[in-house]
C-alpha cells in the first residue's frame, strides 16, 4: 500500500475568534489555534490502518506557522512526516483556493493510496474541501466514512447516509473525510515520541515549492467573498423570572397548561 | 413520455436546483430550496430547474410532489447506472448539464448527498461554492448570500463572482411552498459516446433502523445543552418529551459529547425547527443554535446564566439550574 495523506487544520480556539474588519477574514495569525476536533478521527483512522498494513502516513496542514505545534503533536500520535503550506499568498483562501493548494500538493507526494480528513471544522463548518480537492484532484471521494478498510487491492468503506449505511468498494487512491464519531477511542500522544519531537520541525512548503498559480491562491483566487460580517443582536424580549425550582417549576407547569401541553 | 431534449437544446442562463432522489424518493429539502430560489428567479427574470439522475421513472413515488413543486422545469437524466448514487459519476454528468446549459444559479440542499456533491462539482468547474446558506437576496441584481459563521455570534454576507452562483442551503431553513402552475417535465438525453462509469460500487445498503426523528416538522421541542451537566440528566428530556407529546432537540456540543444522536441537533450544522413551543434547558443559545430554532412560536429558557442569548430571544427565561428544574418539573408533572 502506498502512503496515506492526512490533512489537518488549526482552527481558533472557541471564544478567541477575531475578525479582520477590512477583509472580513480571519484574523488567524493573532489567535489561539487548537487542531480541529474533527480531524482527531481522520488521524486515529489513518495510525489504526499504519498499524494494519504497515504504511507511511503524512500529515499535511495549510496555514500559519502558528500551525506547527498541533503538526509535532500529530507526530507524536503517530505521523511519520509532517508538512506545513505556509505562505502569505494563501491568506484569505476560500474553499476552492483551499483545495487546490492541498490538491496539489498531494500530488506531489504522488503515489499515495488515501487521503484523509476530518468531516468539516468547526470554524468554517463548510465541509467541502475533502470532496473539492478529490475533484481537482480528479478522484473519487466518500464522505462521513466511519470504517475503511482493504480487500484485494481494493478499499472497501463503510459510509454514513441520510438514508442509512452504504458498503462501496472503490479503488485507491481516493479521498475520504471521517466521521466525528467513527471510533470510540482516540489514542493520546505517546511519551517517547513527544519527547523525540522536540528537535522535530515540519517540512515548510511555499508557493514557489508548489508550482502553484497565484491567480489561484488567497483572495484573488477565491470566488467567494465575504461582504459584510455583523454581529447578531440581541435584546431582551420577554418575562425573566428568578426564584427557588419550586416557584420556577409551578411557573412552568402553569405554562405548560395554557399552552394545551397537559392536561390536569 | 415525456419531452425528451438533447443536451444542447438546454435552455440557457437559468437557475437550478437539484433535486435528490434515493431509491425513488424525492427528499424533502430539495423542495423547500425551491421557495427562496423561486423568489430570487423571479427577482431575477429567470426560469428555475429541478435538475434529478435517476436509474428508472418506474421506481418514482413522487410525482405529486413534483407536479405541485414550484419548479418551473423538471429536468431528468435516466439511467440504470444513476440508480445509486456514486459522486464521481453524478459529478460528470451535472457537470455536462452545466457545460451546456449555462445556468446562472446551481443550488443544493445540505443533506449528506448534497454536501458530497455540490463541492465536487464546483471544483469540477472551479467556481465559487458558499456553504450553510439560510438567506438568500438580490441587490443590485446581485445573489447575496448570508450564512451564520465561525461557531459564533457573527453572520457574513457573501457574494460568488464566478457563474454559476453555486451554494448549499441549509436544511429546514424555508418551508416549502407549491406553485400555481405544474412544471414541465424534460428527460435530457446524453450522447451516445458519453461514459455511464463510476469508479465506485456500493455493495451493501442497510438502512437505518431507526426512524427520522421528527424534529422539523414538532410542534413541541425540548432541547437540552450543556447546561445539563451530563448525559444522564439530559436523557431525563425523554421523559419530558413523551409528557408532553414533544420531540428532543440538543446542542452541538452535546452531539459531540455523545450524550444524543447527532440527527437530534438543531442549528447550523443540525436541523432549522419553528414549533409552538421550544423549551431548551441549559443551553445558553450560540448562534450556532438559535438560528435553527428562533422561529419558534413560544421560546421557554431554563438556564443559570441571566445574560445568555437564549433567555434574551425567550419569551419566558427562568432563571436556574436546568438540571434540577427539569427534575422537579418530571416529579410533579408525574405525581
Amino acid at each position: 500500500m502506498e502512503k496515506i495523506i492526512v490533512c489537518i487544520k488549526g482552527v481558533p480556539k472557541p471564544g478567541s475568534i477575531k475578525v479582520d474588519p477590512e477583509t472580513h477574514t480571519l484574523k488567524r495569525e493573532s489567535m489561539e489555534l487548537i487542531l480541529n476536533p474533527n480531524d482527531r478521527p481522520a488521524l486515529e483512522m489513518a495510525l489504526r490502518l499504519k498499524n494494519t498494513y504497515n504504511t507511511e502516513v503524512v500529515v499535511i496542514s495549510m496555514g500559519p506557522p502558528n500551525v506547527i505545534p498541533l503538526l509535532k503533536y500529530t507526530y507524536a500520535l503517530g505521523a511519520d512526516q509532517i508538512i506545513l503550506l505556509s505562505d502569505r499568498a494563501f491568506a484569505g483562501s476560500d474553499t476552492l483556493a483551499t483545495s487546490y493548494v492541498l490538491a496539489k500538493a498531494i500530488e506531489k507526494l504522488s503515489p499515495f493510496s488515501l487521503v484523509l480528513m476530518g468531516l468539516k471544522s468547526i470554524d468554517g463548518e463548510t465541509a467541502q474541501v475533502p470532496p473539492e480537492t478529490a475533484s481537482l484532484l480528479g478522484i473519487p471521494s466518500l464522505t462521513n466514512v466511519k470504517d475503511l478498510f482493504m480487500e484485494r487491492g481494493k478499499w472497501i468503506a463503510i459510509r454514513e447516509m441520510d438514508y442509512g449505511e452504504e458498503e462501496i468498494e472503490v479503488t485507491p487512491p481516493i479521498v475520504a473525510s471521517v466521521s466525528p464519531l467513527a471510533f470510540d477511542y482516540i489514542r493520546p500522544p505517546s511519551l517517547k515520541r513527544l519527547l523525540e519531537v522536540k528537535t522535530k520541525e515540519p517540512l515548510i512548503c511555499q508557493v514557489k515549492d508548489l508550482n502553484l498559480d497565484p491567480q489561484r491562491l488567497g483572495l484573488q483566487g477565491s470566488p467567494t467573498q465575504v461582504i459584510e460580517v455583523f454581529e447578531k443582536k440581541i435584546e431582551t424580549k420577554g418575562l425573566v423570572l428568578e426564584g427557588s425550582p419550586e416557584e420556577l417549576v409551578e411557573k412552568l407547569i402553569e405554562i405548560l397548561k395554557d399552552k394545551g401541553l397537559i392536561k390536569f | 413520455m415525456f419531452e425528451k431534449i438533447k443536451l444542447e437544446d438546454l435552455s440557457k442562463e437559468n437557475i437550478l436546483a437539484y433535486g435528490e432522489f434515493y431509491k425513488g424518493e424525492l427528499n424533502s429539502s430539495s423542495l423547500e430550496i425551491l421557495s427562496p430560489l423561486k423568489e430570487i428567479a423571479q427577482t431575477l427574470n429567470k426560469k428555475l430547474i429541478l435538475v434529478s439522475l435517476i436509474g428508472s421513472l418506474e421506481n418514482i413515488k413522487d410525482w405529486e410532489e413534483i407536479k405541485k413543486s414550484l419548479a418551473d422545469e423538471v429536468w431528468f437524466v435516466i439511467n440504470e447506472e444513476l440508480k445509486d448514487f456514486r459522486e464521481d459519476l453524478y459529478t460528470e454528468v451535472l457537470v455536462k448539464i452545466v457545460k451546456f446549459s449555462q445556468p446562472y444559479g446551481f443550488f443544493f440542499p445540505a443533506t449528506k448527498i448534497g454536501m458530497s456533491l455540490a463541492p465536487r462539482v464546483a471544483g469540477a468547474l472551479q467556481v465559487g461554492l458558499c456553504a450553510h446558506v439560510n438567506n438568500l437576496e438580490v441587490k443590485d441584481n446581485q445573489i447575496i448570500m448570508a450564512r451564520p459563521t465561525y461557531g459564533e455570534n457573527i453572520i457574513a454576507k457573501l457574494i460568488s463572482k464566478s457563474i454559476p452562483i453555486m451554494a448549499t442551503i441549509s436544511l429546514g431553513a424555508f418551508g416549502i411552498k407549491y406553485g400555481e402552475k405544474e412544471p414541465s417535465i424534460k428527460e435530457i438525453i446524453f450522447p451516445e459516446d458519453f461514459v455511464w462509469k463510476s469508479k465506485l460500487k456500493i455493495r451493501r445498503f442497510a438502512p437505518s433502523k431507526k426512524k427520522p426523528t421528527k424534529l422539523s416538522t414538532a410542534k413541541v421541542i425540548v432541547a437540552g445543552g450543556r447546561g445539563l451537566k451530563n448525559k444522564e440528566t439530559f436523557q431525563k428530556l425523554f421523559e419530558l418529551a413523551n409528557l408532553l407529546g414533544a420531540e428532543v432537540g440538543a446542542t452541538r456540543p452535546v452531539c459531540y459529547e455523545g450524550w444524543v444522536e447527532e440527527e437530534r441537533m438543531i442549528g447550523i450544522s443540525g436541523v432549522t425547527v419553528r414549533p409552538k413551543v421550544y423549551i431548551g434547558f441549559g443551553i445558553s443559545g450560540a448562534l450556532q443554535h438559535t438560528v435553527g430554532m428562533e422561529n419558534s412560536e413560544f421560546i421557554i429558557a431554563v438556564n443559570t446564566d441571566k445574560e445568555a442569548p437564549l433567555v434574551k430571544i425567550a419569551n419566558l427565561a427562568l432563571i436556574g439550574d436546568a438540571g434540577k428544574i427539569l427534575e422537579l418539573l418530571l416529579k410533579n408533572l408525574s405525581k
